[in-house]
């Protein structure tokens, strides 16, 4: 039987968008993105932080410059983690949000990192990440960078960082913890540059391993 | 980034997993140290442990598993290849490799030094699992139910008579530090809810969380003969053997079987009647009910006490999953989520039994519901209406995954340095009477259970 209440998908119009933009002058319009089918299942875990977001009821909005793609979309992913035995690594980058098993990749526990090749120089609005939503659980740490440098010893940026406590020794974040849901979380990385992007995270509320579904970075090649 | 080492070479060519992996050693490593010395355990005071069913749940236990000292992974069984990478996975980063089994009689005839067997196959598997495992003198940890029937459950508790090895079942909440306070400190030692006429208990989960699992990847996909040779028709089956009859006993079993545990342990009687409804009201190509109510009648020695238990899966209203003991003098709400649980005074109540308990820190008044914050405000009082009752926090909060307490127990048993919470013995009685809750429901009467129906 078909889930009745399943999510209308809501489809990103502009891809076909010439991805040269001109901030100042540009038309600003809502970001959207396809929405997964929510999809819960196993025994719920409770979680135990004190500092989390509101649940995520709807999908986020967010305006960019008209003309915004997902450069993001089918490019090269790394990780510090260079061997995950669940999924892989594309499949972070392959456009499918489904959750459940076959559509995430899992890293090892402790800090962990995925690294996005942008292949260009670029300007980026907004990152949306969905890192496992069968399960309403918080990653700890969630660090996102920016970079033109792959090794990012170099002119980093940090757009999000939810490390209230430092413990990923990076320096605490004001962003507060969220719990994933199928809509996924939508970072305003506010025109920062780079053509590189890293995502850190170590572990969830529900066990001490990594996963990402799919991340998408909305911006323009320079 | 080593492209080429994609998640399949392991199964390929396990040479490569150990060239590749910078943290990985000899095999089965130990996980840690500092346990009291083994009287039951191996070589080197480990407890050697193999793991059949490294699923969803099995997942979850190997989760709580690699953080318990003296224990040593050797062995994986599942006839699922992307179970046992998951079953991999979890232990990366513990120094550990198991060896991973499709068939678990030749993991038994192979793996000598194993010690324990966690056994987290679908239910209709525990029974020929867990009896293997224990004819090969193995203590065995299995998932509830113990089985879908009580013949299977029976041959169980026969099978560790017989071999003389541990059974613990996996109802976790028995090892629960915040059930076990408060059973010891507000149910036996000060019954703060008076007597306990009344309990009722629910798990309500919404529809989406009770959604067919699904498989889209065809590289996934287990080939049928497989699936068939393993008793099950197809993959959606195989992925949800929890809606079919013949592979379980459906919510009922699947999750009330957990809270009716607890009505049992904390009354500390069995059943004497069960009365049940069930339907399949909405997931109408589901073999089991979708949704099921049921009355428990007990006899306590204070008395008859009345048990209602729903589980529904079309709805998560009414605040998830709990348990409730309402008693003359107040009322025990209690759950796995911390966030469920409070204690409630009646307010007519002699406040001299909980002075004593609220000077010493066992119980803290919820501020919402303290005299100050309860105090009417301007306004009409409508004095029909009950006043909220007092309401009480438990400051005792498990800080370890949920199964992890009841896990330690089983090893502590198999050392000699404790009891187990939940043997096999003790959770054939607990589990007999919901073995006829879709009995009662199907042919829709009353089943009276016996004395003498609950032995073996």
């Amino acid at each position: 039987m078909k889930f009745s209440m399943k999510m209308k998908k809501q489809v990103f119009t502009s891809v076909l968008a010439v991805a040269v933009v001109f901030v100042s002058s540009a038309k600003m319009i809502d970001l959207v993105t396809e929405i997964p089918v929510p999809e819960i299942s196993g025994t719920p875990v409770p979680i135990q932080l004190t500092n989390l977001e509101p649940l995520q009821q709807t999908a986020p909005v967010m305006q960019v410059p008209e003309g915004t793609v997902n450069l993001a979309s089918g490019k090269p992913v790394t990780s510090s983690d260079d061997w995950p035995l669940i999924g892989d690594l594309e499949y972070i980058t392959d456009g499918d949000k489904e959750t459940g098993e076959g559509y995430y990749v899992e890293l090892l526990p402790e800090l962990q990192w995925v690294q996005i090749d942008l292949e260009a120089p670029s300007t980026i609005y907004g990152i949306w990440m969905w890192h496992f939503h069968a399960q309403r659980r918080a990653y700890h740490d969630v660090i996102i960078q920016v970079s033109d440098d792959p090794t990012f010893e170099n002119g980093v940026t940090t757009v999000y960082n939810n490390d209230f406590d430092n413990s990923a020794g990076m320096g605490t974040g004001a962003d507060l913890p969220y719990i994933e849901t199928n809509f996924g979380k939508l970072v305003d990385a506010r025109g920062v540059k780079g053509q590189y992007v890293r995502l850190y995270s170590d572990g969830n509320t529900t066990n001490d391993s990594n996963h990402y579904i799919e991340v998408e970075v909305f911006g323009a090649t320079n | 980034m080593e492209r080429e080492s994609n998640v399949d070479g392991f199964f390929m060519n396990r040479r490569d997993f150990l060239k590749k992996s910078s943290v990985l050693g000899a095999a089965g490593l130990t996980l840690g140290t500092g346990v009291p010395k083994a009287k039951a355990a191996g070589p080197n005071d480990q407890i050697g442990v193999a793991v059949i069913g490294t699923g969803a749940q099995g997942t979850v236990l190997l989760n709580s598993l690699k953080n318990i000292p003296g224990l040593k992974f050797h062995a994986l069984c599942d006839i699922w290849e992307y179970n046992l990478k998951k079953g991999m996975s979890a232990l990366r980063g513990t120094g550990t490799r198991p060896n991973i089994y499709e068939n678990f009689e030749e993991m038994l005839e192979k793996e000598k030094d194993v010690d324990a067997v966690i056994v987290a196959t679908p239910d209709f598997w525990h029974a020929p699992h867990t009896v293997a495992c224990l004819q090969a003198g193995k203590h065995v940890y299995c998932e509830k139910m113990m089985s879908n029937t009580l013949d299977g459950a029976k041959s169980m508790v026969k099978a560790a008579r017989e071999s003389g090895k541990l059974l613990q079942i996996g109802h976790q909440r028995r090892s629960n530090p915040r059930y076990r306070f408060v059973l010891d400190k507000f149910i036996k030692e000060t019954p703060l809810a008076g007597r306990i006429v009344n309990v009722n208990g629910q798990w309500n989960r919404s529809l989406s969380k009770s959604q067919d699992i699904t498989i889209r990847k065809a590289s996934l996909l287990i080939p049928k003969e497989k699936l068939q040779q393993y008793g099950f028709q197809d993959m959606r089956q195989f992925l949800n053997w929890r809606w079919f009859k013949g592979l379980s006993g459906g919510p009922i079993s699947d999750l009330g079987a957990h809270q009716i545990d607890v009505f049992n342990w904390f009354l500390d009687a069995v059943p004497t009647s069960v009365t049940a409804s069930g339907g399949r009201d909405y997931f109408k190509d589901r073999e089991h009910f979708d949704n099921v109510m049921s009355i428990f009648e007990y006899d306590t020695p204070e008395g008859t006490a009345r048990a209602f238990y729903q589980v529904l899966t079309t709805t998560s209203a009414g605040g998830g999953y709990f348990e409730r003991f309402m008693g003359t003098e107040g009322c025990i709400k209690i759950s796995e989520n911390p966030s469920f649980t409070k204690i409630y005074r009646e307010p007519e109540v002699d406040m001299e039994k909980w002075k004593p308990i609220l000077g010493k820190g066992l119980l803290r008044q919820d501020k919402a519901t303290a005299p100050a914050a309860a105090a009417p405000s301007a306004g009409t009082i409508d004095v029909r209406e009950s006043a909220p009752l007092a309401a009480y926090d438990i400051p005792v909060v498990l800080n370890k995954p949920a199964h992890q307490p009841h896990l330690e127990n089983f090893f502590e048993a198999i050392r000699g340095d404790a009891s187990l919470n939940c043997d096999g013995e003790h959770a054939y009685r607990d589990e007999f009477a919901i073995h006829h809750v879709n009995k009662s429901a199907e042919q829709n009467e009353r089943v009276v259970l016996k004395p003498e129906d609950y032995e073996i």
